[in-house]
């Protein structure tokens, strides 16, 4: 058995280790090379050897000290929601959000396709935290290579004893229907679309039951966390945020939609590097379309943690990185994306059908420099209304771009109310806006 | 005995009329639909009135815990 998880290797001492799918210094990447397809169990058990034996009260002790967060987008510590589920009254269920409804991110796309093993050998061992008898891998009803690849796996697996019921699931795509309460809803009534509800879904899902809906990503972590120990898993990531990360970089980079696995702490400017950037862009979206634009030369030099970009207002979100290139306007493409996010409202809430075509109205005039000053007002006005007012923050996460919008791009924003159409808004749109498993 | 009052925005309609029940928890936004304001509001008068607010919305939108001493209820 070749093990690439030896003491030592995951952090090279130089400082961080960046590694894209088959290279062999990632922890959740490495492995065969991508043209190979999915990781076939063979590969897998010979790589990281089998699981070890360990109670669900061990792991959940190994969960706690890894200090693991949700890595969808809510960056959630896994074990508080573990904890939250276990207090709970009633028969836990467990779902592997592998929807991935953020249409650039490929972070999830890329681990089911190829790494498949490591999300359901971390599935099994959430489910033996909570005693859990079901576990359902959520997917968008397109996602053809992810869905190959983990019916495969959980073939080749066959059912080991203890191991409990697994369930595919397949929704709707949509960006609103990745979300978790969407998820855990659409399971319960078929109706992906997010609930309102007093109580965290993990004390009291749809169905009554403590419902934890947990990412892909997450759960091919907890995998990690199990065959390296807490400590050392831990170590491979930087102190605001443990253990390694999955970026997807997009817009202006070389392969747009290139996951990259970071270990250690590296700043944004040295994960942009390997996508062929020498030099700081104009800026970059952090996080994802409901993201936080920061400045090319400021982000260049942040480190990639929830600590560093909250200062800047940003979380890592998804763990997606948008490139805007130099000569490019931040104002046209936020309106793209913003319009695109407007037309994605689950319409179930007054507010966001109302709010979200104003605010995309606004972004539209002003990229095209018509109207300007009405817009900017209408824009403001309903930023400052919209927050809170949703059964999910849909809502919250388009102000969020749209604040920052007119925050980061303010030399724009000037030169554009005054009436000056920007060249930039006729071209192709830098971000796309399928999904990378497509729509159903 | 505390009470905290909920609006259910996906079951709203904007009739406005939970705010005339219960103006000190209830405030209607810039499109006219019903939002919880923060915080929680003693005494039985306030049970009282978020009750009326829940019986008067025709969609069901409001609901309320009572926190009677640590322990919550709805």
């Amino acid at each position: 058995m070749t093990s690439v998880l030896a003491p030592g290797e995951l952090v090279a001492p130089g400082g961080p280790a960046l590694a894209k799918i088959g290279d062999p210094n990632g922890l959740l990447l490495a492995g065969p090379e991508p043209a190979g397809g999915a990781e076939s169990l063979a590969s897998y058990l010979d790589r990281l050897g089998p699981t070890p034996p360990m109670t669900g009260g061990e792991i959940f002790a190994e969960l706690r000290a890894s200090g693991l967060q949700g890595r969808g987008g809510g960056g959630f510590p896994l074990w508080r929601k573990l904890e939250t589920a276990l207090a709970s009254p009633g028969d836990p269920v467990l779902v592997v959000n592998c929807s991935e409804s953020e249409p650039a991110s490929r972070k999830d796309w890329t681990l089911c396709s190829y790494r498949p093993h490591a999300v359901l050998e971390g599935a099994a061992a959430i489910a033996d935290v909570l005693g859990a008898r079901e576990i359902v891998i959520h997917l968008h009803g397109g996602s053809d290579a992810p869905r190959a690849a983990l019916r495969r796996a959980l073939m080749e697996r066959g059912s080991p004893v203890g191991d409990p019921v697994w369930r595919m699931s397949y929704g709707p795509g949509g960006y609103v229907s990745g979300e978790a309460s969407a998820v855990a809803r659409y399971l319960h009534e078929g109706v992906a679309l997010p609930l309102f509800a007093s109580a965290p879904l993990a004390r009291r899902g749809p169905s009554g039951r403590p419902t934890v809906v947990s990412n892909a990503e997450t759960a091919a972590h907890v995998a990690s966390i199990l065959h390296l120990g807490a400590e050392r898993w831990r170590a491979a990531g930087s102190p605001s945020c443990p253990g390694p990360q999955l970026v997807t970089l997009c817009g202006a980079v070389a392969g747009p939609g290139t996951v990259v696995e970071v270990t250690g702490s590296a700043t944004i400017g040295t994960i942009l590097r390997c996508a062929g950037l020498q030099d700081p862009p104009l800026a970059v979206l952090m996080g994802g379309y409901a993201g936080t634009w920061i400045h090319g030369h400021l982000a260049w030099q942040t480190p990639m943690e929830p600590a560093s970009l909250s200062a800047l207002g940003a979380t890592r979100g998804c763990g997606l990185i948008g490139v805007l290139p130099r000569g490019a306007c931040g104002i046209a493409e936020s309106a793209l994306i913003v319009d695109y996010l407007a037309g994605e409202s689950a319409g179930q809430c007054g507010p966001c059908v109302l709010g979200l075509p104003v605010l995309a109205g606004g972004m539209r005039a002003l990229a095209r420099g018509r109207g300007g000053r009405r817009a900017l007002r209408h824009i403001r006005r309903t930023a400052v209304a919209l927050p809170g007012s949703g059964a999910c923050s849909h809502p919250d996460g388009v102000v969020r771009l749209v604040v920052s919008t007119l925050e980061v791009f303010q030399d724009d924003v000037a030169r554009h109310r005054k009436g000056h159409a920007c060249r930039s808004a006729h071209h192709r749109p830098l971000f796309p806006f399928d999904a990378p498993g497509g729509r159903s | 005995m505390k009470v905290v009052v909920h609006v259910d925005p996906t079951r709203c309609r904007g009739h406005g009329i939970c705010a005339l029940m219960f103006a000190e928890a209830l405030e209607l936004d810039r499109w006219g639909y019903g939002r919880a304001l923060d915080g929680e509001h003693e005494g039985r008068r306030s049970l009282v009135q978020a009750r009326r607010a829940q019986r008067a919305c025709p969609n069901g939108a409001i609901s309320f815990s009572v926190v009677d001493e640590m322990q919550s209820a709805s």
